[in-house]
C-alpha cells in the first residue's frame, strides 16, 4: 500500500499546491488533502496566540489531517526566489506546529531555501524523494513532470464591467472562509475583479523595481508590484481594495506603500483588515459602500 | 549638515561620539517621550510595530529642531526593520520635510560610500579614532549596565545603584578620548565596589529575552530592569548594544561560537532562523535554565513577526524544562499598572517556587552561580 501523505491546504498551498500534489503522487504517495477551510478548522487554529489568521488556518488544516495520514508534508519554505524570504511565520510554521499540535504524524519538513542558491530546490526535491523511497533521478523526473502543472497567469479579458483590483496574498483572497467570499460578493455587485495573479510576472517585477528599496518578502513583492503596475500601467482599474489580515507584518508596510501610491494616482483605495472575529455583514456593507462610491465617482 | 539618528536606550551617546568625532554636527533628538510616540503613531501605518512609530517620532522631532541628515539602519529581512527606512522616507517626504536619509545597509561597500558622504575629508586615522572612542563608550555603558542590573537586587541603600548609573551616563557622554574613558572605567569600578550590599542575600535571578529595541529602550519597556531591581530581582539582559554590534556587525569569533551553540540548543524546538532574535529567545531560555536562573521574561513589540513565532514555542519549552516564562508585548497602548501587576504576580510565583525548592533542598547555596557567567 502506498504511503498516505497529508497536505494542508493553507498558506502557500494556494500558489504551489497543484505542483506539490502532483509531485507527491508522481513519487507514488497517496495525497490526502485537508479540504476547504471550515469553521472547525478555524476554531482549532485559534489556539495559536497573536499569529495572523492564515497561519492559524494553516495550523487548523494540519491538525485536521492528524489521524488520516502517515506523514504530514510541510516543507519549510524559507525562500522561493533569490534574495527574498517568504515570511517569518511561514518559515517557523513546522516548529510552531510541532510544539503546539500535540500528537502528530511525522512531519516532512525539508528546507527550501533559494535565497542564495536557487539550486537548493533540487536538494529538497531529492530529499523528499529519498524519504518516500525514490532515487535521485526518479525524484527529479517527478518534479519536472509536476512543474508543468503550475498555475499560469490568468489572462485578463475586458468584459465591460467596472474593474476593481483586489490586492492581497493568495491565501487570503482565495480562501473563502478567510476573505468571507469577498471575490464572489464583488462579482455579484457587478464588478470585474482583478487579482495580482492576473498580472504578468514581468510587469510585476518592472513595477516593483521602481520602489525605493527592493521588497525582501516574495509574496509582498508580488502584491506590491501588481498593485503598482495596475495603478500606473495599461490595465486601468477604477479602485483598489487591499485585503489584509490583522497582524500581518509585511502588509502593514506594503499597505502603506500602496495607499500612498493610490493617493498620488487619485484612485479610490480601501483596506479591509480581517481576523477570526470579522462578521460577514461588516464586509458586505463596506464592499457595497466602496462600489457605490466608485460608481458615483465615474458618473460625475 | 546636521546629523541625527533614532534613539535606542543609550545608543545616542555612542552614535553622538562617533559622528562628532567624524567631524559632523550632531543633533541628538529629544529623549523618546509621549510626544515622540504621539507624532509617530499619527503618521505611521496602524499595525506596524512600535519601533517604527517611535523612530519616526524621533525623526520628526529632530527635523523640527533643524536636523537635515537622518542616519538609520537597513537590512535584508525577514524582519520588518530592514524595510523601515523606505517607508519612513515616503512618510516624511509627504509631510514636506527637506532632508537626506542615509540608510546603512549591511555591506562594507555601502558603509564606505556613506562614510564618504558623512565625513568627506576625514583622514583614515580620524575615522579609526572615532570608531574607537564610540566603541569604548559602548563597552563601558554595557558593562556598567550589566553590573548595575545585578547590584540593584542586593544594595543596602535602595537607589544607590540607580544614582550612580544616572551620573555615570552624563560622565561617559562628556568623555572625549579613549584615555579618559579608561580612567572613567576605573573610577566607576571603585564607586561600584563602594556600594554596600546585603551580605549573603540570594536574590531571584531573571533573564530578559526577546526583541532588542524593546529590551533596551526604557521608555518602551517602562524601565523593566529597574522595576524588577526594586522588587529585589537580579536582571540579566541577553542582548545589549555591544552584543549586537560585535555579534551581528563585526561578527567576532567568540560571538559566532556562542550563536552556534545557541542555535544548537534551540534546535529541538526551533530549528531554523526565522529573523530577528526568535531563535535566541528560545535558546537563552534553555541556556539560562542550565545557568540556574529562576525565570524568563520575553519582551517584544506587539505584532513582531519573529518573536511571535518564539512566543508560540516558548510554552512548550517552559513546560519541558520547568522554567517559568512571562511574555510581555508592548505597544502604544500598554498601561503601566497592567505590566506592574503581571510582573508582581510573576515574581510572587518565582519566590514561591524558590522557597519550595529550598525546603526540599533542591537548591543548595553552593549551586548559585555568579552573574559573571552570562
Amino acid at each position: 500500500m502506498s504511503l498516505r501523505v497529508g497536505v494542508p491546504q493553507g498558506l502557500l498551498h494556494f500558489q504551489y499546491g497543484v505542483v506539490l500534489e502532483r509531485f507527491l503522487s508522481e513519487l507514488g504517495a497517496e495525497v490526502v488533502l485537508s479540504g476547504e477551510t471550515s469553521r472547525n478548522i478555524l476554531d482549532v487554529g485559534s489556539s495559536l496566540d497573536e499569529m495572523c489568521l492564515p497561519s492559524k488556518v494553516f495550523f487548523g488544516h494540519a491538525c485536521s489531517l492528524r489521524d488520516k495520514v502517515d506523514y504530514l508534508f510541510l516543507p519549510r519554505l524559507v525562500s522561493i526566489s533569490r534574495g527574498q524570504y517568504t515570511c517569518p511565520k511561514i518559515i517557523g510554521m513546522p516548529d510552531v506546529l510541532r510544539n503546539n499540535g500535540g500528537k502528530l504524524p511525522p512531519i516532512i519538513d525539508v528546507n527550501v531555501d533559494m535565497r542564495q542558491k536557487p539550486r537548493q530546490l533540487y536538494q529538497a526535491v531529492t530529499d523528499v524523494g529519498q524519504l518516500l523511497g525514490r532515487g535521485v533521478a526518479a525524484s527529479l523526473y517527478a518534479w519536472f513532470k509536476a512543474w508543468h502543472y503550475r498555475e499560469q497567469t490568468k489572462p485578463m479579458v475586458q468584459d465591460g464591467r467596472l474593474r476593481i483590483a483586489v490586492i492581497g496574498h493568495p491565501y487570503i483572497i482565495y480562501d473563502r472562509q478567510v476573505s468571507l467570499g469577498a471575490l464572489e460578493k464583488l462579482d455579484k455587485l457587478g464588478i470585474q475583479v482583478i487579482t495580482p495573479e492576473m498580472v504578468d510576472a514581468g510587469e510585476i517585477d518592472r513595477a516593483a523595481a521602481k520602489l525605493k528599496k527592493k521588497i525582501f518578502w516574495s509574496n509582498s513583492h508580488t502584491v506590491a508590484g501588481a498593485a503598482m503596475s495596475l495603478m500606473d500601467g495599461g490595465q486601468h482599474v477604477e479602485g483598489i481594495i487591499f485585503i489584509t489580515c490583522f497582524a500581518c507584518g509585511p502588509d502593514a508596510l506594503v499597505g502603506e506603500l500602496i495607499r500612498q501610491h493610490a493617493c498620488q494616482c487619485n484612485i479610490p483605495y480601501m483596506q479591509l483588515s480581517l481576523d477570526e472575529h470579522t462578521a460577514e455583514a461588516g464586509v458586505v456593507t463596506r464592499l457595497e459602500a466602496f462600489t457605490d462610491m466608485v460608481k458615483r465617482r465615474l458618473g460625475t | 549638515m546636521i546629523v541625527t539618528f533614532p534613539h535606542m536606550g543609550t545608543m545616542a551617546i555612542v552614535l553622538k561620539a562617533l559622528f562628532s568625532n567624524l567631524g559632523c554636527r550632531v543633533l541628538v533628538p529629544p529623549p523618546t517621550t509621549k510626544n515622540a510616540m504621539v507624532l509617530g503613531v499619527r503618521f505611521s501605518p496602524e499595525t506596524v510595530c512600535l519601533p517604527f512609530k517611535l523612530m519616526l517620532g524621533n525623526f520628526i522631532e529632530a527635523l523640527e529642531q533643524g536636523a537635515d541628515t537622518l542616519v538609520t539602519c537597513g537590512g535584508v529581512g525577514p524582519c520588518r526593520l530592514g524595510y523601515y527606512s523606505a517607508i519612513q522616507q515616503q512618510i516624511l517626504e509627504q509631510l514636506g520635510y527637506q532632508y537626506k536619509m542615509i540608510t546603512l545597509e549591511p555591506s562594507l561597500a555601502a558603509v564606505y560610500r556613506h562614510l564618504k558622504i558623512v565625513a568627506p575629508c576625514t583622514s583614515w586615522h580620524q575615522i579609526y579614532r572615532a570608531f574607537q572612542v564610540a566603541g569604548a563608550k559602548m563597552n563601558l555603558l554595557d558593562d556598567l549596565g550589566r553590573t548595575v542590573n545585578s547590584l540593584r537586587a542586593t544594595e543596602t541603600l535602595s537607589g544607590s545603584a540607580n544614582l550612580l548609573w544616572e551620573k555615570a551616563i552624563l560622565e561617559i557622554d562628556r568623555a572625549e578620548s579613549c584615555q579618559e574613558i579608561t580612567n572613567l572605567r576605573q573610577e566607576l569600578q571603585q564607586k561600584l565596589q563602594a556600594i554596600k550590599t546585603v551580605p549573603g542575600k540570594m536574590p531571584l535571578r531573571v533573564a530578559i529575552v526577546g526583541e532588542i529595541y524593546v529590551m533596551l529602550e526604557p521608555f518602551v519597556n517602562q524601565n523593566l530592569e529597574r522595576c524588577l531591581g526594586n522588587m529585589g530581582v537580579e536582571v540579566c539582559k541577553t542582548m545589549l548594544l555591544s552584543d549586537y554590534v560585535k555579534g551581528h556587525l563585526l561578527r567576532q569569533q567568540t560571538y559566532i561560537a556562542l550563536y552556534r551553540r545557541l542555535s544548537a540548543l534551540a534546535n529541538p524546538y526551533l530549528c531554523h532562523y526565522v529573523g530577528g532574535h526568535a531563535q535566541k529567545s528560545v535558546a537563552y531560555t534553555l541556556l539560562k535554565k542550565q545557568q540556574g536562573y529562576d525565570g524568563i521574561i520575553q519582551v517584544y513589540p506587539f505584532t513582531c513577526m519573529p518573536e511571535v513565532v518564539a512566543k508560540n514555542i516558548l510554552p512548550k519549552v517552559s513546560q519541558d524544562i520547568d522554567m517559568p516564562v512571562l511574555t510581555l508585548a508592548y505597544d502604544e497602548q500598554t498601561g503601566e499598572a497592567g505590566i506592574r501587576t503581571r510582573l508582581e504576580a510573576f515574581i510572587d510565583l518565582l519566590q514561591y517556587r524558590q522557597a519550595k525548592a529550598r525546603k526540599t533542598g533542591e537548591i543548595s547555596a553552593g549551586s548559585y552561580i555568579t552573574q559573571k557567567g552570562c
